[in-house]
C-alpha cells in the first residue's frame, strides 16, 4: 500500500499542469460553495437580528383575538390591562415595553409635499420611555430627534419612507383614522425624526408615534395592542413564552396569547424555508461543476497514460492496486483542490464577515424577504468548511472511480497499442 | 282693565299654543329620516361614478335591502363583476368570485374605500337606527336649495359609530336629507353628503343622485345613483347568508 501511495504522490507531481489545473477547478467551486454558504448564512443571521431587534422583538404578548385578526390590526381586541401584564413580566425579569399599532389613512399637503395625496399607512404607538430597552433604535436616528414621553403631535418615520414620500423633519402630515369602537378620528401632526432603520421592511414603512397620544386619539383607555418582550439571544424562546403564558394564565390573564418572533414573522420564516429548497440547488450545482471538471480530467489522464496502465498491468501489478493507485492520486488532487479552495473561500469571507457586500442599491426597491438592508455579510461555519473538505476529495475519487475502472476493462494488448 | 288683559294674554296663548303643542321635536324628525330610508324590504339598481384626479370611473350595481341591518351589493360593472358586498347583524362580509374569496371585514378595514370611492363599505351598508347611537339636537330652519330644511346636529352617544358629529339638513316635508356634514368629535369635517335629486317611489321621496365628497382628500367626489327602487319586494328567505354569497 505504501508503494502505491509513493506512485499516486510521484504521479501527481509528474503532471504538475494537469493536477494544477484539476485542483484549481476544484478550489474554485469549493471556495464559491464557501461562499454562497457564508452569504446566505449570515443573510438569514442578520435577518434574525433585525427582525427581533427592530420589528417583532422576542416575544409578544396580544389579545388571544388579535392573532387571528391581525392583518385588520384590530383595535377591539386589545390588552385591557396592561399595567397587570407589565408587573407579570418584570417579575419574571424581563424587559418589556407597551405598543399600539392601528392603521391610518395619511394625507399628504402640497405645501409641504409639493402635492397632494393619501395612502394608508400603519402607525406604531410607542412609549418612548420604555421602547428603546426592548428595540434598538437609538443608534439609528439621522434627522431631527426621537419622541418625548406625552408628545401629542410628533411622529417618527423611517428614512426609506421619508425619500419615498418626499418628506423632511418640520412637514406636517394628517392621519385619518377608526378609534377603539369603530369612531373615525383625523389628527395632525409634525415629522419630529427620521431613522435609517437596518431592518427594510420597518425603514420602507414606519411611523412612530407617542402610545399616550394614541389612546387619547384611539379611545383606548389604557388598553395597549401589544407588549413586546426582549430575550437575551441565547435564552431558549419556547421556553420562556412557555413560562410567560403560565405565568398569564395564573394570574387569571388566559385571554392573552404569548407569541415568539418565529410565529410573528411567518413571512420570513416561509421565505427562508422556500428559499432552502434554491441553496441547496445552487450548492448542488457548484459540486457538479467541480465534478465535470474532476471527471473530464481524470479522463484525459487515463486516456494520457492508457500504455503506461497497460505495461503496468504487462508487469504483472494487479488491477486492484492500480485503481488504488489512480484513486489515491484523484484524491490527492482533491486535497490540494479543497485546501487551495478553503484557504481562499475563508480569505474572501474574512472580507465577507468583517466588511460585507452592499446591495442596498438592490434591496432599495425590492423586497427579497431577507431584513437587510444594505450590507450583506458572512457567516463563518465550521460543519461548511469540513464538509467542503472532505466532499473535494471523496467526490474527486468518486468520479475518477468510472474511468479508471473503464480504462481497466480493457486487455493488456489494447492498451500498449492505444494512441 | 283687567278684561283687557285677559283678552290679551288669552290671544297670546293662541298664538304660541301651536307652535309649543304642534311643535316636531329633533328626534321624530330623526325617527322620520330613518323611515323614509328604511324599507321591510328593498330592491334597488344603480351606478357609483367615481372622479379624482385620474378621471372618472363607473361602476353599477343591484342591491338587496331587508330591515335596518341586513343588506347585500352587487356589483355588475366588467371591471367588478359579481362582487358582492353582504352586511349582516354586526357583520359585513365581501366576495370575489374570480379569487372565490370570502372575506369578513372589521375594524379599521371598514374604513376601506369602495371601488376606489368616497364612499366606505362601513358608509354603504350602514345601519339606519340612529337614535339607538345619537343624540340630536334642532339647531333651527334654513332654505336650501330651494328646500325648506331642518337643521340637526347629531352627536353620537357611543364609540361604536363611524362618524362622531353629524350635522343635517332635513327637507320639512319630506324628510329627505338634502344635505350632511360628517365630522370627527372635534369638530373636523370628514365627509360632505349632498342630494342633487330625487324620486317618487310608492309614497316616498327617496335621493336618486347623491354627491359625496371626501372632505380630506383633494379633487374627488362619488356621485352614486339610484336607476330604479322597489321597496316591499318579495325577497328568497336565503339571500342575507354567506352560503348565497358564495353561489
Amino acid at each position: 500500500m505504501k508503494f502505491i501511495l509513493q506512485l499516486a504522490m510521484k504521479n501527481l507531481s509528474r503532471y504538475k499542469r494537469r493536477t494544477i489545473i484539476t485542483s484549481v477547478a476544484i478550489a474554485f467551486g469549493l471556495m464559491m460553495f464557501i461562499i454562497v454558504d457564508s452569504i446566505l448564512r449570515g443573510a438569514q443571521v442578520e435577518s434574525v437580528r433585525n427582525l427581533r431587534w427592530y420589528e417583532t422583538a422576542s416575544l409578544r404578548i396580544y389579545d388571544s383575538n388579535y392573532w387571528e385578526e391581525h392583518y385588520f390590526l384590530p383595535l377591539e381586541s386589545s390588552i385591557k390591562q396592561p399595567d397587570k401584564v407589565m408587573d407579570i413580566v418584570k417579575a419574571e425579569g424581563l424587559t418589556a415595553t407597551e405598543r399600539t399599532t392601528f392603521a391610518a389613512d395619511m394625507i399628504l399637503y402640497s405645501k409641504d409635499f409639493g402635492e397632494d395625496g393619501n395612502m394608508s399607512v400603519k402607525i406604531t404607538a410607542i412609549d418612548p420611555s420604555t421602547d428603546f430597552d426592548v428595540y434598538r433604535y437609538p443608534d439609528t436616528l439621522i434627522d431631527g430627534r426621537f419622541l418625548e414621553p406625552g408628545e401629542n403631535d410628533g411622529i417618527v418615520i423611517g428614512s426609506w419612507f421619508a425619500e419615498d414620500i418626499g418628506a423632511k423633519v418640520g412637514y406636517w402630515v394628517t392621519f385619518i383614522t377608526q378609534g377603539n369602537g369603530g369612531f373615525y378620528e383625523a389628527f395632525d401632526m409634525q415629522i419630529v425624526g427620521i431613522v435609517n432603520c437596518p431592518n427594510p421592511n420597518v425603514n420602507r414603512t414606519l411611523i412612530m408615534m407617542d402610545k399616550s397620544a394614541a389612546d387619547s386619539y384611539l379611545g383606548m383607555d389604557g388598553a395597549v395592542t401589544s407588549i413586546d418582550i426582549v430575550l437575551d439571544e441565547k435564552a431558549n424562546l419556547n421556553q420562556s413564552a412557555a413560562d410567560l403564558q403560565a405565568k398569564l394564565d395564573q394570574a387569571g390573564l388566559s385571554n392573552l396569547q404569548v407569541l415568539t418572533w418565529r410565529d410573528l414573522a411567518q413571512d420570513y420564516i416561509a421565505m427562508v424555508e422556500a428559499k432552502q429548497g434554491g441553496s441547496s440547488m445552487i450548492l448542488f450545482l457548484v459540486f457538479i461543476i467541480a465534478a465535470v471538471g474532476v471527471s473530464n480530467t481524470m479522463l484525459m489522464a487515463m486516456y494520457e497514460r492508457m500504455r503506461e496502465l497497460g505495461m503496468m498491468r504487462a508487469m504483472g501489478m494487479r488491477d486492484r492496486d492500480i485503481l488504488f493507485s489512480f484513486l489515491f492520486e484523484a484524491g490527492g488532487i482533491g486535497m490540494i483542490g479543497a485546501t487551495v479552495g478553503i484557504a481562499l473561500g475563508c480569505l474572501v469571507n474574512i472580507y465577507l464577515v468583517n466588511s460585507g457586500i452592499n446591495v442596498g442599491f438592490m434591496f432599495r426597491d425590492m423586497d427579497i424577504g431577507f431584513r437587510i438592508q444594505s450590507i450583506m455579510r458572512g457567516a463563518w461555519s465550521l460543519p461548511t468548511i469540513l464538509k467542503a473538505f472532505f466532499s473535494g476529495i471523496l467526490l474527486s475519487m468518486v468520479v475518477a472511480l468510472f474511468p479508471i475502472r473503464r480504462a481497466l476493462k480493457l486487455d493488456i494488448p489494447t492498451c500498449l497499442h492505444h494512441q | 282693565m283687567s278684561k283687557k288683559i285677559l283678552t290679551l294674554l288669552f290671544a297670546l296663548i293662541l298664538l304660541i299654543l301651536p307652535s309649543t303643542l304642534f311643535a316636531i321635536t329633533a328626534e321624530e324628525i330623526v325617527k322620520s329620516m330613518d323611515a323614509l330610508a328604511t324599507y321591510d324590504t328593498s330592491y334597488s339598481t344603480g351606478s357609483i361614478q367615481t372622479t379624482d384626479r385620474f378621471g372618472t370611473k363607473e361602476s353599477t350595481f343591484k342591491a338587496w335591502t331587508k330591515g335596518t341591518s341586513e343588506s347585500l351589493i352587487e356589483f355588475t360593472s366588467t371591471a367588478e363583476r359579481g362582487q358582492k358586498i353582504l352586511r349582516t347583524k354586526g357583520s359585513l362580509y365581501l366576495y370575489y368570485p374570480d379569487a372565490e374569496e370570502l372575506i369578513r371585514l372589521q375594524g379599521a378595514a371598514l374604513r376601506q374605500s369602495v371601488l376606489g370611492s368616497d364612499l366606505s363599505y362601513e358608509d354603504m351598508t350602514e345601519e339606519k337606527t340612529t337614535l339607538n347611537d345619537y343624540t340630536v339636537t334642532l339647531d333651527g330652519s334654513e332654505v336650501y336649495n330651494g328646500h325648506d330644511c331642518y337643521i340637526l346636529t347629531l352627536t353620537a352617544k357611543t364609540r361604536q359609530v363611524a362618524y362622531p358629529i353629524q350635522k343635517v339638513w332635513v327637507d320639512k316635508e319630506t324628510y329627505v336629507t338634502w344635505k350632511g356634514e360628517y365630522s370627527t368629535s372635534q369638530g373636523r369635517l370628514l365627509k360632505n353628503m349632498e342630494v342633487l335629486s330625487v324620486m317618487q317611489v310608492a309614497d316616498r321621496t327617496i335621493p336618486k343622485e347623491t354627491k359625496i365628497d371626501d372632505a380630506m382628500k383633494q379633487d374627488s367626489s362619488t356621485m352614486m345613483t339610484f336607476d330604479t327602487l322597489q321597496i316591499n319586494v318579495s325577497l328568497d328567505a336565503n339571500l342575507f347568508s354567506l352560503e348565497n354569497l358564495t353561489w
